[in-house]
């Protein structure tokens, strides 16, 4: 006889996540499974499995010098969307199990747009978009640099598949805050992904294609604070290039 | 400098032959033409010993033997790395400086998996960058000149370059620290605290109420820090000393355990809980904790022989059986030609066969021990030592026993709560007077020692004041005040009869050796203005 148990809940979460238990129950012994924790490390070995993958094809690239067939792009696209996401269901995992913490250091903005520029590159390489990194090499903010670089990185490969030629990155002081843009010129946020503000964004946008890269987003902005204020992002469709803009606002 | 790849030496230790194969096809592609390539941690070591490497890449997972964290603690133990070489530990870990953390054993970067060739380029040039502007302080460092880094930090800082500012903040509070000098320390934590909560500040306060034996204080802010940032692990590990201190073992114990669970592949810690909780008697915690450490210690340099004998211990007090001597062989096994370990395996021998009441196997192995403790006594560590003493009593060997004790009290005689151990050793065996006694002897040697090289000093034969002490430290190493009065005749000999290189150097070394001992910075700082001050006017 198996009982099943499954809790169905929302993000963001208490942090009692890892105490829901599914039961397995069997005629000669109960075994208590911890299904967040079984979910986490099973996307840890989907990970590193994927890491193999990306090895491999990476091996396969290598072996057409001249002209590579352009299957290779959309294996490195989708490939970096799998991980990223891996990344970040792993990462929201531990937030809700206090498994987490930012890791805040002062960093030079222009090494964290480097790092993202950097992460597209192979990609880049691959396709006809122009992926334009501006901001002030003096330019210092406080914050956790890989996270941060992570989750502006997906939403880069987001805007890849949305743009048309041109994804403008920038960075800029505004006030007490640091802002990250991610500009392009293609159609634009669909209505139900607009947002103005950190109060009105949030559960509900966790529906469409990049609902999670968003809402990841969302959350880490959130955990920068400083002093009253924390971090948090905004979604329109103001960008100077006539598409969609996301801006990210750390403290 | 631009770091140029072309005349790097380099090492991919990598278990997987496809990952192995793309790094270095990615280094390839960067211009590298010197790859050495490992499969496993063994051989990265082994490399290692052969070749002196600019740049490391490391996979953290190598299969079943050494892992990537563990090559670096073996790396660095052994000095196999160049103060200038930059490992990098490759891992899939998400936040990899806090769970894979080792405190004293941080590589210069981790790349989380997977990367591109421009990623990896991106972070070997700014690791070598950071390298570079650091080098004025690590080689001070890696000579022991504290106060020669701390000068060159400030150097540093006065730049003011943005970049480096907050990593020389952090790493002039920490030479602070190490000096005792916890004044500049504590400006610099509430100074970096005032522009931005950042953990490492505040462990760095909580770390200086420690020293202040402000438990309490420190406690507050520990806990404080844990709540905020749970995987500060650091902040676990002192918060276990700190809750010890009070005599609180369970907290300290408590505190332990959060750290092990949230990052289980630390030895350092599950010996620090063996050790506690076999001195709150909780036998069952400390035998689990030595077990994990003997395990873990398999691929680690920080493997102690002291978890087997630890663990040995308990189970013979619970029940007495043969099995032990598996313990027993296992610790040679692992072991080999360590002398420590052979002084252990002896001792524990010989308790094992007396308890089996094997009289005569049980005296072969005390023999053993006592010619042992001949050889190697004065290299094992302490704790040994005491427990060699007392074996050596119960046999009725009283010199033994008795030269051991003055040994320690020897080399201890600066440590109040050792000696205090001691004492409690001895009265259970000798009897209320014989540790006082002893300790009472011993520093009025010391007195006499000192006051007449003092007095050699007033009279002005600065030669034979020096010879007396520095004889002396032959015998006494770890006293701070002959360290301290010797450091002080040198500055004088060198004001008076003129710099030489030689001389510079040895003060330097006492001064170094100060430090090393304790000696506060209010009381030893002044000396060093005075020797740099000497070392650059006269040397020219």
């Amino acid at each position: 006889m198996t009982k099943l148990v499954a809790y169905k809940r929302n993000w963001p979460a208490s942090p009692a996540l890892n105490s829901n238990k599914i039961d397995f129950m069997t005629d000669s012994q109960a075994l208590t499974v911890h299904f967040p924790a079984i979910l986490a490390s099973s996307v840890h070995d989907m990970k590193n499995s994927l890491s193999n993958l990306r090895a491999l094809i990476s091996q396969l690239e290598s072996q057409y010098p001249e002209s590579k067939p352009p299957e290779f792009k959309q294996l490195e696209f989708e490939s970096n969307r799998l991980n990223n996401s891996l990344m970040q269901l792993l990462t929201l995992y531990k937030i809700d199990a206090s498994q987490f913490n930012l890791n805040v250091d002062e960093s030079c903005v222009r090494d964290i747009l480097d790092e993202i520029v950097a992460q597209q590159s192979s990609l880049l390489a691959l396709s006809e978009i122009e992926l334009i990194a501006e901001c002030d090499d003096d330019l210092f903010c406080f914050c956790d640099s890989t996270l941060v670089s992570n989750a502006i990185s997906t939403l880069v490969n987001n805007a890849q598949r949305y743009c048309h030629s041109k994804i403008l990155l920038s960075a800029r002081q505004e006030g007490e805050y640091v802002v990250f843009y991610i500009e392009d010129d293609g159609a634009g946020y669909p209505q139900n992904f607009l947002a103005d503000s950190q109060k009105t964004f949030g559960i509900d946008v966790v529906t469409g294609n990049t609902g999670l890269g968003l809402f990841f987003v969302a959350t880490i902005a959130k955990m920068h604070h400083q002093g009253g204020s924390h971090g948090y992002i905004k979604t329109d469709n103001a960008s100077s290039l006539g598409g969609a803009r996301f801006s990210l606002y750390l403290p | 400098m631009k770091l140029n790849l072309n005349s790097q030496h380099i090492l991919v230790a990598e278990d997987q032959a496809v990952m192995r194969e793309t790094l270095k096809h990615i280094l390839y592609e960067m211009n590298a033409q010197r790859i050495v390539e490992a499969e496993s941690g063994v051989n990265a070591i082994a490399a290692m010993r052969k070749t002196s490497f600019d740049i490391v890449l490391c996979d953290y997972n190598l299969g079943t033997g050494k892992n990537g964290q563990q090559v670096l603690e073996e790396a660095k133990h052994l000095k196999l790395l160049p103060f200038n070489a930059i490992f990098i530990l490759v891992t899939s870990e998400q936040n990899p400086g806090m769970v894979l953390s080792a405190v004293d054993n941080k590589p210069d970067d981790y790349l989380i998996k997977p990367f591109n060739g421009q990623q990896l380029l991106n972070r070997l040039e700014r690791c070598f960058m950071r390298k570079q502007a650091l080098a004025d302080i690590e080689i001070e460092l890696d000579q022991g000149n504290l106060y020669q880094a701390i000068g060159n930090c400030e150097k540093l800082l006065a730049q003011n370059d943005k970049k480096m500012r907050m990593q020389l903040l952090k790493i002039r509070a920490e030479l602070a620290l190490k000096i005792s000098d916890l004044k500049t320390a504590k400006a610099i934590y509430l100074d970096v605290l005032l522009e931005r909560d950042l953990p490492w500040a505040r462990l760095g306060l909580a770390v200086i109420a420690f020293m202040q034996a402000d438990y309490e204080q420190a406690i507050e802010g520990l806990q404080d820090i844990i709540l905020q940032f749970p995987m500060q692990l650091e902040a676990y590990d002192w918060l276990a000393k700190a809750h010890e201190a009070t005599g609180n073992i369970q907290a300290a114990l408590t505190a332990l355990n959060q750290a092990i669970e949230l990052s289980p592949q630390t030895i350092l810690r599950q010996q620090q809980i063996a050790l506690l909780a076999d001195k709150a008697e909780q036998v069952d915690i400390a035998n689990k904790a030595y077990r994990a450490a003997i395990k873990l210690g398999k691929h680690s340099v920080h493997k102690s022989s002291r978890d087997f004998s630890g663990l040995a211990k308990n189970l013979l007090k619970n029940n007495p059986n043969s099995n032990l001597l598996n313990l027993v062989s296992d610790l040679l096994e692992q072991f080999p030609n360590d002398p420590e370990a052979r002084l252990r395996a002896a001792t524990l021998e010989s308790e094992i066969y007396g308890a089996l009441g094997k009289n005569v196997l049980a005296q072969e192995s005390y023999e053993k021990t006592v010619k042992l403790n001949e050889q190697f006594g004065q290299e094992a560590p302490r704790e040994l030592r005491l427990e060699i003493a007392q074996a050596c009593f119960k046999k009725g060997d009283a010199e033994v026993f008795d030269h051991i004790m003055q040994d320690l009290i020897k080399t201890n005689i600066d440590d109040k709560k050792f000696l205090e151990t001691i004492t409690q050793v001895c009265t259970t065996v000798m009897g209320e007077n014989y540790a006082e006694s002893l300790i009472h002897r011993v520093k009025q040697e010391l007195v006499d020692i000192n006051n007449n090289g003092v007095s050699l000093f007033k009279e002005g034969k600065i030669k034979e004041a020096l010879g007396i002490l520095e004889q002396a430290v032959g015998n006494l190493p770890n006293n701070q005040t002959i360290v301290l009065n010797i450091t002080k005749i040198m500055l004088h000999d060198l004001k008076t009869s003129g710099s030489t290189m030689a001389k510079v150097q040895k003060a330097q070394a006492y001064i170094n050796k100060a430090v090393q001992l304790g000696i506060t910075h209010d009381k030893i700082g002044g000396l060093q203005t005075e020797l740099a001050r000497l070392a650059s006017t006269k040397l020219k």
